[in-house]
């Protein structure tokens, strides 16, 4: 008899494999079922706050600046995350601490800069 | 080591770091006028950093003195290999993009500058000696390519590329992440070293997981088969010099990544992860040979033309020994010489109003109108076959040779035999180039910068590159035994 045991590594990978495929094929017709498309009514339908419609074309273009706002906001809201941790443990990283806390800083200006050249903060 | 020595080992880094930073503001200022500028200086930057990683390749650098960071970061032969065809890819992709853009009138400075970035990442990969390092050049990278795919913004397929690539990579990462956490986990350490030195013993289920996961999410990255399905759709949607820089940069990172988790990290767990390897392996390369027969886009059979090679490059991983891992980097030197031929072949094809011809059919009879490409390309096609007198036979004579001399003779054979499938849809672009009757699609000039490129990686895949295979085996067995696989 063949010890089965030991190909245990590839079971589990193929199942990992497998998992994922079905993932892909049945999540999305799961989800389809949630929402509005499958059982419309007139609330579902209607635009929530201030977005967009619900469904239109995917592929008409529309205004890009929620999303560069968005994501601008996460980038500045993340430095804050880390200048706190970094702020009270300056006494345990020294100088070196200090240092790379102001190259991150730079790098993020240097980003900051090129938003703002290219008008990604003015609205119209 | 304090951190003078440190910096110097990550000098190369650290050039295209900043340079990437200086050029951003340049673009920022000067606009798309200074595109072509600042893609010279970008290819300046990536000549610059070869000769910075020269040393550590012909030396091939090993040992502690490598390590920078308290070993996140190791700059040995190993690594300096990888980073060599990295950079070279790098300069080739940033050589052929002006043209392609221009025509289209889509060329950006942004571009070289995110080929940087990318590079910058990719290079850091190779580099990394614990898996969080792994991890942020592997995201340094992705997210750079994420923008690259989709760099025709207005193009409907470059765009569901760029989604595309962005949703399975995310998914990817997620994946990797998770194994690294169970690594973690149940080794307590993310440092290589020290995981190795904890999987000495009977590995725990929790880590075997921990395991599988890590490489499940890099045979995403490398492609292999059962994680490829995203590789023919972004390899077709991406423009075409971005599909080029897929197929070369980063898929040299995540295959030396590979190679140095599989054999650092998880190297005294080998029975664990060889089966899996022989089934990617082995998987890669039928199914990349069969999923090319049906295609009709020449992007799409080089897709998974490159599913098929990862496979061969996985069977010198699979041997497990120093002598496998040089193997996988002739291999990957050669491939990426040839994947760069013959895309930029392709690149070259025009139709009379300018348009890009990917369409099998449309470069029927090719040897009449365009004898000196259909030659290179029908040679890249049999290279890539690994038909006997192209230089792409000896790739795959050193990955059976080490996978025969671990003891994998069946493995071998069975790789061989798969060969002689993938050898089919090569002789078919070859047979409708020459033996058809013309389409008369193809018109016009190409530009000189390709001509330089075409012929370049024309004459190493010819049968003349087999003069480079005595320095070029020395500098991967150096390369290989510094990864420092002694227990």
């Amino acid at each position: 008899m063949v010890d089965l045991s030991q190909y245990l590594p590839i079971l589990i990978f193929l199942g990992i494999a497998l998992a994922l495929s079905c993932l892909f094929v049945f999540l999305p017709m799961g989800v389809s079922r949630l929402t509005g498309s499958h059982n419309p009514t007139a609330e579902k339908l209607s635009e929530y706050e201030c977005g967009f419609p619900a469904f239109e074309d995917p592929r008409s273009q529309f205004d890009v600046n929620f999303y560069l706002i968005a994501i601008l906001f996460i980038i500045f809201d993340l430095e804050a995350a880390f200048l706190f941790p970094w702020a009270v443990s300056l006494d345990l990283t020294g100088w070196p601490g200090w240092i790379t806390m102001m190259i991150f800083l730079f790098e993020l200006i240097v980003g900051f800069a090129y938003a703002w050249k290219k008008g990604a903060l003015e609205w119209e | 080591m304090d951190f003078g020595n440190y910096l110097a080992l990550i000098a190369p880094e650290l050039l295209i770091s900043i340079s990437g930073l200086v050029l951003l503001l340049v673009a920022a200022w000067v606009g798309d006028s200074a595109a072509r500028p600042i893609s010279i200086l970008a290819a300046l930057v990536l000549g610059v950093a070869c000769f910075m990683v020269g040393p550590a390749l012909f030396d091939g650098a090993s040992g502690p003195d490598t390590n920078a960071f308290a070993g996140q970061f190791r700059a040995d032969g190993f690594a300096a290999f990888a980073k060599m065809l990295i950079y070279l890819s790098g300069i080739a992709c940033l050589m052929i993009a002006p043209a392609f853009f221009e025509r289209l009138g889509a060329m950006r400075a942004e571009y070289p500058i995110l080929i940087l970035f990318s590079v910058l990442g990719t290079g850091i990969m190779v580099s990394s000696g614990n898996l969080i390092t792994l991890y942020i050049g592997l995201e340094l990278n992705s997210l750079a390519a994420y923008v690259l795919a989709s760099f025709l913004r207005n193009d409907g397929r470059s765009a569901e590329a760029g989604l595309k690539y962005f949703i399975l990579g995310a998914l990817a990462s997620g994946i990797l992440l998770y194994g690294m956490s169970l690594v973690y986990g149940f080794t307590g350490t993310t440092d290589f070293t020290l995981i190795r030195a904890a999987m000495t013993l009977e590995l725990s289920t929790g880590a075997l997981f921990g395991l599988i996961f890590v490489l499940a999410g890099l045979a995403f990255k490398i492609a292999a088969v059962p994680f490829h399905m995203w590789t023919p759709d972004v390899y077709e949607g991406a423009p075409t010099p971005v599909t080029t820089f897929f197929a070369s940069a980063p898929k040299v990172a995540a295959v030396a990544l590979t190679v140095r988790v599989s054999l650092d990290a998880f190297g005294l767990q080998a029975d664990a992860w060889r089966q899996i390897v022989i089934f990617a392996a082995l998987a890669s390369i039928v199914l990349g040979a069969l999923g090319a027969i049906g295609q009709d886009n020449l992007k799409r059979l080089l897709a998974y033309s490159s599913i098929n090679n990862v496979g061969f490059i996985l069977i010198g991983l699979a041997a497990g020994t120093p002598q496998g891992a040089s193997a996988v980097l002739v291999y990957l030197a050669i491939y990426v010489v040839m994947t760069i031929g013959s895309f930029v072949a392709i690149l070259m094809l025009r139709d009379a109003d300018g348009n890009y011809v990917e369409n099998i059919r449309d470069i029927a009879g090719l040897s009449r109108a365009k004898p000196l490409i259909a030659l290179i390309l029908a040679g890249m096609m049999l290279s890539l076959a690994g038909l006997p007198p192209m230089f792409g036979f000896w790739g795959k004579f050193v990955v059976f040779q080490a996978a025969v001399q671990a003891d994998l003779i069946l493995l071998a054979a069975l790789g061989i035999a798969a060969s002689v499938i993938g050898a089919f849809y090569y002789l078919k672009v070859v047979k409708v180039m020459f033996f058809d009757e013309p389409a008369g699609v193809v018109q016009g000039r190409s530009e000189t910068g390709h001509w330089v490129l075409l012929i370049g990686t024309a004459i190493i895949v010819s049968p003349l590159g087999y003069l480079l295979t005595i320095p070029l085996g020395l500098l991967a067995d150096r390369a290989a035994v510094s990864l420092s696989l002694l227990p």
